[in-house]
């Protein structure tokens, strides 16, 4: 199958443009906002940063008669541990990116949209600005797109750090030169999002993924795929494997597919002992449930996990798994916003007793303290942070006891000092 | 209208209403920290989470609108799971150091944990955050960042009542604390505040700091007599002694206290307390300062004047009128007027007296001069004594010198007394007597004594009685009631 992201040399606007592109644009400014809506909805495409809510639905959240300003946000703070793919479609097509906001634009009557780029992605954020500026220099985007008398100026703004302003609404607030903590929700961003306006909020893959929708419809699409998981997802393989990388697999391929087809298997001598399959986030899958499972939402959900964001973390059997949780914790106890009560206090108490296990200093009393504490910040919190700890944390100590248990005993792998930050 | 059910028990209420507000009028406690009233809504504590039929979630009550057909339940063993966990997360990093932190017995924490939680702490304590404790932050507070839920309360407060926006969270998760931002200190006139609105110890008032425990202070409902406002709040105290007035939410006049405010209750037991006379500056027992007084009055007879004062109840300016009743002069006012309304968008009235209008309502019942016309005449030398509060009397300083009459007055407190005055009586304060006061809005309120006058200092209308009849009047008083109502025949 053809790749509908990842396509080779389509950086620039000229190869862009001989491939094909900006063509759904002009299809998208003859057709009325409704239609671009109803044609995403048809193509069943779904979010693509982690959440798989179906994007025509959001749009049309947005309502029709709200006065004032309204926003589009492209949600490029890419910062899941294990997922790398906003970079490289960033990297290797810039322009379906920008093709996919002015069209999204135009769907929900936005005037201005703005991509929140991580702020470490500097090569990236360079390459959308010289995108952007081809652009506009074509008329594809900014004053009367195309002399469709639709207006559509695009900014760039560049995080600073933080992992929690790719929660769509501490992006938001960050965007608005506040710190950047999620909002309460209701009201959702559709109603009022940005400034107080009407705002949809997409991912990268999400809004690349448009173009194609529009130019080739959205059965055409919908025809891709499995199920309700329709279309490409861009898959980001890493860990112990031949080929890791960013790869382009419709909906519904298997993970043993894309293990030992498209990364070239494990590397020598390594055996699978388990996956995150969607971002450091989704619960963690043994290697017995990995390669009975398929890469879709669907599938993935029924084998207890998620496909988030596509970020594909294989972990041989050589990996400690106490080792990694302990990793995770740090990352998610170093991130929270500390606006939520579980998540800001049970994010600490989950390292200090990964850090008590992974020095051997543990108790096998820890692991079940560990495991209701994690349980306790399910699913109590504003924004989902809380959960992205709690679920490798619950899946981890479920399918993996043994190991924590061989830790608590002073076993395992050799004691380390804990970690100084 | 929203019909909403929680815990079986169904109301409908007004659209807009939330679920926590809405149980709160069914009569079913949600509990909360973050959650004030009268702040924006902020849904960070996660203590109010309830359980919302057809929400796979537990949602707070504090931030979800009530819908109609909606049901709620908060007594599911869901509920209490959530308390109890939310509870042991704020507990692990609090240093838990009760015995010494003066918000125990009225804290948030241990209440909310007597009746949610009991649980036996599962965290080591040598694996508590550390944080700043004791830090002195404005002229009234100490911030200790220790005990400290980030509930933001105190930010929300600083950011939404007096738009001052001083403080902010800084920091991240576990290591989040409260802090002044750069450049600014923490002196808004309404910070004690935060004391009051702080549910755990963060927030504690440099004043109270370690005088009770809190258990055995006795709260006395009275009015601030602080400004025109009249806001209305509690006195705590014990033994004899005020510790601190807080403010008693209204929906009328106030829900806060100004830091002005709070501190009136110092002057009962100041070190400038009158608690004898002073004739010329010289202190003397009571009697012969009565004596002294009366025998000025006598002297007098109809040159005699009598002033009333903004500062007075309506009682004691009554007895006054009463005074000047009988020794028959036509040498009295009550005319008092001050501009009223509030100043600072807050609390703080335009008048700083407290009874401007109380005083103007016995001009109208017992008549008497304009105040010009008073002044005037004291000014020309045909009055050659005037009986005043110190205050009150502090305004004719010119007039007095010009014609040069004697002056006696009361005060509470020496500081209060003017420069020549001929003998000063002191009175029972209001937090020692009850008495009637208008504010500004015409609210007719009513002090209430929490703490015994020292020995031998009685209410103003109960020493003017004395000096009555030291000088051979009889003004028939019993009460303060009474003198309202002799002005009245």
């Amino acid at each position: 199958m053809e790749n509908i992201l990842l396509k080779d040399n389509v950086t620039g606007l000229e190869s862009y443009f001989a491939a094909g592109g900006y063509k759904a644009l002009k299809k998208a400014l003859a057709m009325k906002p409704a239609d671009l809506i109803e044609e995403v909805k048809k193509s069943g495409l779904r979010g693509r940063g982690g959440a798989g809510f179906p994007t025509g639905l959001k749009w049309s959240f947005v309502p029709k008669d709200a006065e004032g300003p309204r926003y589009l946000v492209c949600n490029a703070d890419e910062g899941e541990p294990g997922t790398f793919k906003d970079r490289e479609l960033i990297l290797r097509n810039p322009h379906a990116l920008i093709e996919g906001m002015a069209i999204a634009a135009r769907a929900i009557g936005a005037g201005t949209g703005y991509i929140y780029i991580r702020g470490e992605f500097v090569a990236e954020a360079r390459a959308l600005e010289k995108a952007a500026a081809e652009a506009r220099a074509k008329g594809f985007i900014g004053g009367n797109m195309l002399g469709s008398g639709s207006d559509f100026e695009l900014y760039l703004h560049r995080g600073a750090g933080a992992y929690i302003c790719g929660e769509e609404t501490a992006l938001l607030e960050s965007l608005e030169g506040f710190k950047g903590q999620p909002r309460l929700k209701p009201p959702f961003p559709a109603v009022k999002g940005l400034f107080g306006g009407p705002t949809v909020i997409n991912n990268v893959e999400t809004l690349a993924s448009v173009p194609a929708i529009i130019d080739k419809g959205g059965a055409w699409y919908a025809a891709i795929g499995a199920g309700k998981s329709t279309g490409t997802k861009l898959f980001c393989v890493s860990g112990p494997v031949n080929k890791p990388g960013v790869y382009e697999l419709p909906l519904g391929a298997a993970f043993r597919e894309l293990l030992e087809k498209t990364c070239g298997g494990l590397k020598p001598g390594k055996k699978l002992k388990a996956v995150i399959p969607g971002g450091s986030s989704t619960p963690v899958l043994t290697a017995e449930e990995a390669w009975a499972v398929k890469l879709d939402y669907e599938s993935l959900a029924a084998a207890g996990s998620m496909l988030g964001s596509g970020g594909v973390i294989v972990i041989d059997e050589s990996q400690c798994m106490v080792k990694l949780l302990q990793v995770l914790a740090r990352f998610y106890h170093h991130e929270s916003c500390g606006q939520c009560t579980p998540c800001r206090e049970g994010c600490g108490w989950i390292e200090k007793i990964m850090d008590r296990l992974e020095s051997g200093k543990g108790s096998p009393k820890d692991i079940d303290t560990l495991y209701s504490v994690a349980e306790g910040m399910t699913g109590r919190t504003i924004c989902p942070l809380a959960d992205a700890m709690a679920m490798p944390v619950m899946s981890f100590v479920k399918k993996f006891r043994s190991e924590f248990e061989a830790h608590a005993a002073g076993k395992c792998c050799p004691p380390e000092a804990p970690v100084k930050h | 209208m929203p019909k909403i059910t929680i815990d079986g028990k169904t109301a409908e209420v007004a659209k807009g209403t939330t679920v926590l507000e809405a149980a709160q009028q069914l009569g079913v406690y949600v509990p909360r920290y973050c959650y004030h009233p009268k702040l924006p809504i902020s849904g960070n504590c996660r203590m109010c989470l309830v359980e919302v039929e057809k929400s796979p979630k537990l949602l707070t009550a504090c931030s979800t609108e009530a819908a109609d057909g909606m049901v709620v339940r908060t007594d599911t063993d869901k509920v209490k799971t959530a308390r109890r966990d939310v509870l042991e997360y704020l507990l692990i990093n609090h240093p838990l150091d009760c015995p010494i932190c003066d918000q125990a017995g009225e804290c948030g924490l241990q209440d909310y944990y007597m009746e949610y939680s009991r649980a036996k702490s599962r965290f080591p304590n040598e694996d508590k955050v550390r944080r700043q404790k004791r830090r002195a932050l404005g002229p009234h507070l100490v911030l200790d960042n220790e005990r400290c839920i980030l509930c933001t309360r105190c930010v929300r407060f600083c950011s939404e009542v007096t738009k001052t926006s001083e403080l902010e969270v800084m920091g991240r998760g576990d290591r989040s604390y409260i802090d002044l931002k750069e450049g600014k200190a923490l002196d808004n006139g309404y910070t004690l505040n935060l004391a009051d609105i702080c549910p755990v110890g963060a927030w504690t008032s440099r004043d109270f700091r370690f005088k009770q425990r809190v258990w055995f202070l006795k709260k006395t409902p009275t009015v601030c007599l602080g400004c025109a406002t009249g806001c209305l709040v509690e006195a705590h105290h014990n033994k004899n002694t005020i510790y601190r007035l807080s403010p008693r939410p209204n929906a009328e006049t106030n829900t806060w206290l100004c830091d002005r405010g709070r501190m009136t209750y110092k002057s009962v037991s100041a070190g400038d307390r009158l608690v004898k006379g002073i004739v010329k500056n010289g202190l003397i027992e009571l009697e012969p300062a009565l004596r002294e007084a009366a025998a000025r009055l006598d002297e007098a007879r109809d040159a005699a004047a009598v002033l009333g004062s903004p500062w007075l109840s309506v009682e004691d300016n009554s007895a006054l009128a009463l005074l000047a009743r009988a020794l028959k002069t036509e040498n009295y006012s009550f005319d008092f007027s001050a501009e009223q309304g509030i100043k600072d968008g807050i609390l703080i009235n335009k008048d700083p007296a407290p009874n401007t209008a109380g005083a103007r309502q016995v001009k109208a019942a017992a008549g008497g001069l304009s105040f010009s016309d008073f002044a005037k005449r004291a000014a020309s030398g045909r009055i050659k004594l005037i009986v005043a509060e110190a205050r009150a009397a502090a305004a004719l300083k010119d007039e007095l010198k010009a014609g040069g009459a004697a002056l006696v007055v009361f005060a509470v407190n020496r500081g209060e007394v003017p420069e020549g005055a001929q003998t000063t009586l002191p009175y029972a304060s209001y937090f020692e007597t009850q008495g009637t006061f208008v504010n500004y809005q015409g609210f007719s309120r009513r002090t209430r004594p929490s703490v015994e006058p020292p020995e031998g200092v009685r209410p103003l209308w109960a020493m003017l009685t004395s000096l009555a009849s030291y000088s051979g009047l009889s003004l028939g008083l019993n009460s303060g009631d009474d003198a309202i109502r002799g002005i009245k025949k």
